[in-house]
């Protein structure tokens, strides 16, 4: 996920949608104004999030994970645990995975977000999206966003190689449904 | 059709992309945020509440104790902060309310409870003498002393098990809004409907002033089909203060108040002949109840439905404890199952009969309890397609006898079985001018495939392709349909989908033959064929598209139709093989084939994962889940997933699944069984079969640790 110019290319394409833009006057705490009335400590941060840059206000002790769902309203990062225990809130930081609920927005300004929104291209499903609906490899969904995104770190890392090196590699994403093996499958088709 | 296909999930592209939206993604304007402050004595009084420093907080809206907060019944739970007393540890004991997550969780913190507590009682062993029979949990079929006087062998064993807590990856999250009397809830719910009713119920308003909303739900097992007291209190805030409130669960907070698996101790004695005949099955237990419910739910069926056997004592004891009261968790009746099925493995072993043969030797067509005929079971041709896709004949029986380098295999089976609802329901299909097909029903897709299998229904039903068929689900503003739980599902709802996308079409054929401007005009109702999206004649020579009749009607054709529906009982056979490591006791699980009689199968890619998530809780049943509690302050110790080990990816191997797939006579889903919680039950006593055949090790207490193989 090193292919920075993907992600100006859909800056440029979603430009006209303003989703993002419209979210963040339609939610009080989100706008920097909004926020700075009810959060006591509020420094205003950039976080560029899937190519687009977000101005937010937050307390310094606001996880990365609490601010793209509850200040972007980019809920497809799952909150499980919020211990860094379920992987459910797995995102890239810089196109490497890690936990967004054990890392504060403050701390990733500069950097390179991708969530499992900024994931395909338009109408066109990253081949791993594809693979996980095919494998039938998530039920209810709660992890899904979480594993894909580690499964993308899985197949860059080159953790690939075999079945059990996926499962190894694949361990700190929990799925209670329990689609492992189909989890599994989808990677391989997506490593290929 | 497309019934019985591998249809890939029709809201895998939502589910995929993050664009599917859970209760805790909801944020609306003007929200609070509510946040729950625990107790930290199992039985006692609270004698003050100091919300000085936490209402200091900035951002704090207010923060309710007992003395202040909303006064609410609940009809089916005890309900915390309406008074001082203290009936487990983790009972909410506070609540505060804050502009962000941040703020409430802070003030949360600094609610200063002090308490005047009693000693509590945790577990079962605190309390043997104050076991009890609740009433009409006892049942003796034949004559059970006789039985085993007549037996040439016998087995009596003792085995148990620990609580278990459901964890869904999703925690519990309830988004409440008024507007004026109306309520909206955006509700962690295995059932919308039954939350509507308890919500207005509650709050004294009527049912239809009550919005909840679940169109997924991010895993239930059982612990969201109630409305738990916390939901109820957050819409009482979100009332009070006239702001819409948000409070999503920690994972702490979900081992003390969404309910959990009893620990559960049973005894279980056969008494069988020498061919393996069963003269005798006594199946004694005792399971965790709490101080405010004696309500029981792992049940003994196994022992009642299974096997042929004309003397059948079951008894289903419980003893009262300072612990949150238990509830449903996929499969209820696993906790039992596990003790009969090891039982009769131990059985096997003393006859010196092959355990699938001596399922097979007690097979039965009738409930031996009331001597009713299945309405079908192919539960000996599970055997057979699960132990040829296994490879059990090649098995040495012998414990110990195989090994491969340092570590012992072993091979273990067990029969599967588990009971589904059946309610009443009723849904709605309506074909636009435009011909696509929109269907609605208030049941819920908790991962099982629920969109998916009624998008293929009324496809089949009305003969148009999948994708010209949208399927909403989990909204009390459609028809009333079951709860999503006691795989209820499709057993309970297919069938007025079905009916309902079936009168669509009748009314549709009968606007094309009786216009003189369709190609179909004139021709018997009865005789045109459905297919593809288009209506033809019999002999197919002419054709009208569902497009076409609509546009020229100018306006929808819709059907509501409800069912009552039969519940029935799904069987299978599990096979598993397991590894053990005689230097560490650790066990992996190498091998699994499950072959299942769930009648037809709907959707094999869906049904199949189903397999695959039943036999991982099996592993996890049988090799590390369990809820540990302090024996002296009665409080779960382990409330969290790095502590409270789930299977991970790296402990399940390929598991494969098959399916007899006939259709069950009484089935309204289509030949259709509920089967979710089937293949999951047999799955921690064949794994300890196994590890028995690996090592000659019996293990009777769940889960089979590494510190118990040592």
């Amino acid at each position: 996920m090193t292919a920075d110019s993907e992600y100006k290319r859909r800056t440029v394409l979603k430009a006209g949608s303003a989703a993002v833009t419209a979210t963040l006057v339609a939610t009080p705490a989100a706008t920097p104004a909004a926020a700075a009335q009810t959060e006591s400590s509020s420094v205003d941060i950039t976080l560029r999030v899937n190519g687009r840059d977000h101005r937010l206000a937050v307390e310094p002790r606001v996880t990365l994970l609490d601010a793209l769902r509850e200040r972007l309203d980019l809920t497809g990062t799952k909150k499980g645990c919020d211990r860094g225990e379920c992987g459910a809130c797995t995102v890239l930081v810089d196109g490497r995975r890690i936990k967004s609920c054990l890392t504060l927005a403050v701390m990733r300004q500069n950097a390179e977000i991708t969530t499992i929104e900024g994931l395909a291209r338009d109408d066109r499903l990253h081949p791993l999206q594809e693979a996980f609906i095919r494998r039938d490899a998530f039920q209810c969904g709660g992890c899904t966003p979480g594993q894909i995104m580690s499964g993308v770190a899985c197949i860059s890392e080159g953790h690939t190689r075999s079945a059990d090196e996926i499962r190894e590699w694949m361990s700190g994403n929990l799925c209670r449904c329990a689609c492992y093996p189909n989890i599994v499958d989808a990677i391989q088709d997506a490593a290929k | 059709m497309t019934v019985g296909q591998p249809v890939e999930r029709v809201d895998g592209r939502a589910k995929v992309t993050g664009d599917a939206r859970y209760a805790a993604d909801r944020t609306l304007p003007g929200m609070l945020y509510s946040y729950l402050v625990m107790g930290t004595i199992a039985r006692g009084r609270v004698t003050s509440v100091d919300t000085a420093a936490a209402r200091a907080v900035p951002g704090v809206v207010e923060v309710f104790t007992h003395e202040n907060a909303p006064r609410l019944t609940s009809d089916q739970h005890f309900m915390p902060l309406q008074g001082t007393q203290i009936h487990y540890n983790g009972q909410i004991v506070a609540i505060t309310v804050a502009t962000t997550p941040e703020q409430a969780q802070e003030a949360a913190e600094l609610v200063r409870v002090t308490y005047a507590p009693e000693t509590p009682k945790a577990v079962i062993a605190d309390a043997l003498t104050e076991v009890y029979l609740p009433a009409n949990q006892e049942v003796i079929v034949g004559d059970p002393t006789a039985g085993l006087a007549a037996a040439e062998v016998t087995v009596t064993q003792n085995y148990s098990s620990p609580p278990h807590h459901h964890n869904p990856i999703e925690p519990h999250a309830t988004v409440a809004q008024w507007d004026g009397d109306h309520l909206t809830v955006h509700e962690t719910s295995q059932g919308v409907v039954n939350a509507q009713r308890t919500f207005a119920s509650a709050f004294a308003i009527p049912q239809t002033n009550v919005r909840v909303l679940a169109p997924y739900l991010g895993g239930g097992f059982g612990g969201k089909s109630p409305v738990w007291p916390h939901s109820l209190l957050n819409a009482a805030i979100a009332r009070q203060l006239g702001r819409p409130a948000k409070m999503v669960l920690t994972r702490a907070q979900m081992y003390s108040i969404v309910s959990h698996r009893a620990e559960f101790r049973q005894q279980v004695t056969l008494g069988a002949k020498r061919d393996g005949t069963l003269t005798a099955l006594v199946h004694l237990s005792t399971q965790q109840l709490s101080r405010t419910s004696e309500n029981m739910y792992s049940h003994s069926i196994s022992s009642r439905m299974l096997y042929a056997c004309p003397n059948i004592h079951t008894r289903q004891q419980g003893v009262r404890l300072d612990v949150p009261t238990s509830r449903f968790m996929r499969s209820p009746q696993m906790a039992s199952h596990f003790g009969l099925e090891t039982a009769l493995d131990e059985l096997s072993y003393q006859l010196g009969i092959d355990p699938v043969e001596l399922r097979r030797r007690n097979y039965t067509d009738v409930n031996p309890t009331t001597g009713e005929r299945f309405s079908s079971r192919f539960l000996l041709d599970c055997y057979k397609l699960g132990a040829d896709a296994f490879g059990w004949s090649r098995r040495n029986p012998k414990p110990g006898s195989t090994r491969d380098g340092h570590e012992f295999v072993g091979w273990g089976m067990a029969t599967e079985a588990h009971d589904h609802n059946a309610n009443p329901s009723s849904a709605m299909v309506r074909m636009a001018a435009d011909g696509t097909v929109l269907s609605q029903t208030a049941t819920q897709d908790i991962g099982t495939g629920t969109y998916t299998v009624f998008t293929q229904v009324v496809a089949d039903a009305l003969g148009v392709p999948l994708n010209q068929v949208k399927v909403e689900l989990g909204d009390t503003n459609f028809p009333p349909a079951a709860l999503s739980a006691g795989s209820g599902t499709i057993a309970s709802v297919t069938g007025a989908v079905n009916a309902a996308a079936l009168a669509v079409r009748t009314a549709v054929v009968q606007l094309a033959v009786s216009n003189p401007a369709s190609p179909l005009h004139g021709l018997p109702a009865e005789q045109i064929i459905t297919q593809h999206g288009y209506l033809f004649s019999p002999d197919r020579s002419r054709r009208e598209s569902y497009r076409a009749v609509m546009a020229r009607h100018g306006a929808p054709v819709q059907n509501t139709s409800s069912m009552t529906n039969a519940r029935g009982y799904s069987t299978g056979a599990v096979f598993v093989e397991v590894r053990v490591d005689p230097r560490y006791g650790r066990v992996r699980v190498t091998r699994g084939v499950g072959a299942y009689d769930a009648g037809r199968v709907m959707n094999h890619k869906t049904a199949g994962s189903q397999v695959i998530g039943g036999f991982t809780w099996g592993i996890g049943n049988a090799l590390m889940e369990h809820t540990v509690l302090d024996r002296r302050t009665a409080r779960v110790v382990n409330p969290n997933l790095s502590t409270y080990l789930l299977a991970v990816n790296a402990d399940v191997p390929d598991i494969q699944a098959i399916f007899v797939n006939k259709p069950d006579p009484v089935s309204t889903a289509l030949g259709a069984r509920g089967f979710g919680e089937t293949p999951i039950t047999g799955v921690p006593a064949a794994i300890g079969n196994a590890i028995f055949h690996a090592t000659g090790r019996r293990i009777r207490d769940l889960p089979f640790t590494q510190d118990k193989l040592l």
